[in-house]
């Protein structure tokens, strides 16, 4: 086992059930740093659910999913209690205006201010505070204590529910594809690639509005990258093309190029050469073999025997849900249980 | 695509519209009898409106019913802020200013707890918004004086010089400036970070999530955007009357106009938003009162009947329009950069 070498992703006793149908049980697989490691199977044996376990497509019904030996989730720290807590406060002020707002106007307002003469300030601010704390437990402290708890439990159920949602695993440095292509086919190429790229860019909303040259000069850094990526895959004289035109094994490297735009630590290729002619399928491999000399650690799932065979690591097999099988391409080109179970003879041949 | 690479002001089109803009007082000094430029004013305010609302429907794809809403909100705040029965009297730039930003605030008291709806049920949330601002504006009428409306208002100054009734030609330029910012700011948005995050939304929101990229946040931002323009719009509107009017104006046939704007302009393109601007509401506070007055001064029309009046046929144009659109150009009559490359 590969005990010695750091395990970017480590999947633990994973199951993912979905009602009565189990589509992924108890599956453990550890993928190395630096490495190449394949996912194969039959159809219908829990690989894509697999991926979208890992990268929070789908919450696992069991067992965890450790990214460079942490858990990606959002952790319950101080400044998620602090925010809960501030949204409470800001929605029980909130709620106590509201319910008398009529009141309020007219303490600090309507009763102080005489027609084209100097406002007292200070005295409306006072009167403003004495009316809001001053309407007893119904007029004030029901509907704050209705707002505190309203505010802070909303914002502890959205933090809940977001807490292993897609864009958390992303931004932990985990990239991925998908089976069935899903670029922006209306954005150009180098608007997918730069979408990718979002989680290295740090500039704002204020910032981009009002054309800053922080902003500036990060669209420009951008876009230049995004075109060394474009040209990574092959694709740079169709960069402004829109993606929703490009050919079908064009539309595969593309999403390749998008996903690696993060700069990830790992990559799951989801089929990448499905659909692919044999010579398309040659220059896949060569693509995947130069992403993981670049650095980054890949994870596949592939039919396409050839390209499993010929640049993974490691190979994992599951089926019905279940892994069978894990080990060098040569151990499971003569394990009989994953020649019976999926390989075949013919394919073996 | 130039415009990537090289920072400019407008696009080609962009400034092309603007620029024709800028001449229609030139008709009014030539041609005797026409008055266009303090109408006109009316389009470039629905033009903001229309921005802003391009912003969450056109760029983010999201349906948004109530878009009038922010507008009526804009307006009170104005009101609220200039008018001189209040003690706030900010004047005119602030209380355009202070009532985008309050506008920006009440989109996004409204959109963080209901972004997270999808399609048709965010669509019927700010549909039921609307509705419940026009209402509270009639009702709270200790501070909206309810259906009367808040005036006078004031109209906007510069040091030393007051905008006229009577003169609407500057008044007419300070909103087209206003215009043409305000397309610079959204035009930025549009290349930027944030944009291209809507845009990734719009197309395919799961493939965005797993570009790390929070959904909810970027809508947020983009209803908060759209709210503080059309607030802006509001106040601009506002300002104009030199009241807020009843709060009925407010009603969901602003925010229909609004969204007719953009389809027939064409979704997603600032410059299609501003043609779909002048074709609509040039066509509605333009063309067919001008029409009714030319056929006035001539003795052609009588009151007994109803259709000698152009002004009557305008939601029958609007129709016509709005069917036509769809049969023959659906993506508007000025292609956004996404939808010319299909």
């Amino acid at each position: 086992m590969t005990t010695d070498v750091k395990s970017l992703i480590s999947v633990e006793k994973v199951t993912m059930r979905f009602g009565g149908l189990t589509a992924v049980k108890d599956v453990s697989v550890n993928v190395a740093q630096g490495s190449i490691t394949a996912v194969i199977g039959p159809n219908g044996a829990g690989k894509t659910t697999l991926f979208n376990a890992i990268t929070g497509v789908y919450e696992p019904t069991e067992g965890t999913v450790l990214v460079s030996g942490r858990d990606p989730s959002r952790q319950l720290t101080h400044a998620v209690i602090a925010g809960a807590a501030a949204t409470g406060v800001a929605t029980a002020v909130f709620l106590a205006i509201l319910v008398r707002v009529e009141a309020l106007w007219k303490a600090s307002v309507i009763d102080l201010y005489v027609y084209q003469q100097a406002f007292p300030w200070g005295k409306a601010i006072a009167a403003f505070f004495a009316t809001l704390f001053g309407g007893g437990f119904v007029g004030t402290w029901l509907p704050m204590l209705l707002g505190l708890v309203l505010g802070a439990s909303g914002r502890m159920v959205i933090w809940s529910r977001t807490r292993r949602t897609p864009d958390v695993v992303a931004s932990a440095g985990v990239a991925r594809t998908f089976q069935n292509i899903r670029l922006f086919p209306d954005l150009s190429l180098v608007e997918n690639v730069t979408v990718g790229m979002d989680r290295r860019l740090s500039s704002g909303m204020v910032a981009a509005v009002f054309a800053l040259p922080s902003a500036l000069r990060e669209r420009m850094t951008a876009r230049t990258e995004a075109m060394k990526l474009l040209e990574f895959v092959g694709l740079a004289d169709k960069a402004e093309e829109a993606a929703g035109n490009l050919p079908y094994g064009h539309q595969r490297r593309l999403e390749i190029a998008r996903a690696l735009a993060s700069r990830p630590d790992v990559i799951l290729l989801d089929e990448p050469a499905a659909g692919m002619n044999p010579t398309e399928a040659v220059d896949l491999m060569r693509l995947i073999k130069a992403i993981r000399d670049a650095g980054t650690t890949v994870v596949l799932i592939e039919h396409h025997m050839r390209v499993v065979m010929g640049i993974s690591d490691r190979i994992n097999v599951l089926q019905y849900g279940e892994k069978i099988a894990e080990g060098t391409p040569i151990e499971i080109k003569n394990d009989p249980r994953c020649i019976e179970a999926y390989l075949g003879k013919e394919e073996l041949g | 695509m130039a415009a990537l690479q090289r920072f400019s002001l407008f696009s080609r089109g962009q400034l092309v519209v603007l620029g024709l803009l800028a001449m229609v007082p030139l008709v009014d000094l030539f041609v005797p009898g026409v008055q266009l430029a303090a109408p006109m004013r009316n389009v470039i305010v629905f033009a903001i409106l229309a921005l802003g609302l391009n912003i969450v429907v056109g760029w983010t794809g999201l349906l948004h019913l109530g878009i009038a809403a922010f507008m009526a909100i804009g307006a009170y705040a104005f009101g609220i802020l200039t008018c001189e029965i209040y003690p706030f009297q900010v004047g005119f730039w602030w209380g355009v200013i202070l009532a985008g930003a309050i506008g920006a605030f009440a989109g996004w008291l409204l959109g963080a707890p209901t972004l997270r709806l999808r399609g048709d049920y965010l669509a019927i949330v700010t549909l039921g918004f609307g509705e419940i601002v026009q209402d509270a504006l009639k009702n709270l009428e200790v501070i909206t004086k309810g259906t009367q409306g808040i005036n006078p208002l004031p109209a906007p100054t510069f040091p030393g010089f007051v905008m006229s009734a009577e003169h609407p030609f500057p008044w007419f330029y300070l909103y087209l400036g206003i215009l043409a910012v305000i397309v610079f700011l959204c035009r930025n948005l549009e290349f930027s970070r944030l944009g291209r995050q809507l845009f990734a939304v719009r197309e395919d929101e799961l493939a965005a999530r797993c570009m790390a990229i929070s959904p909810d946040k970027a809508k947020l931002k983009a209803f908060a955007f759209g709210a503080a323009l059309a607030a802006v719009a509001g106040a601009l509107s506002a300002s104009l009357l030199s009241s807020t009017g009843e709060p009925s104006n407010y009603d969901f046939q602003i925010s229909i106009l609004a969204l007719c704007i953009v389809i027939v302009g064409g979704i997603g393109s600032i410059t299609g938003v501003l043609v779909g601007a002048i074709v609509m509401v040039g066509l509605n506070n333009v063309v067919l009162p001008q029409a009714t007055q030319a056929l006035q001064r001539h003795g052609i029309d009588s009151t007994a009947n109803v259709l000698s009046s152009p002004d009557n046929y305008k939601y029958m144009l609007f129709g016509l329009a709005l069917v036509l659109m769809m049969r023959y150009r659906p993506d508007g009559i000025v292609f956004s950069r996404k939808a010319a490359r299909k």
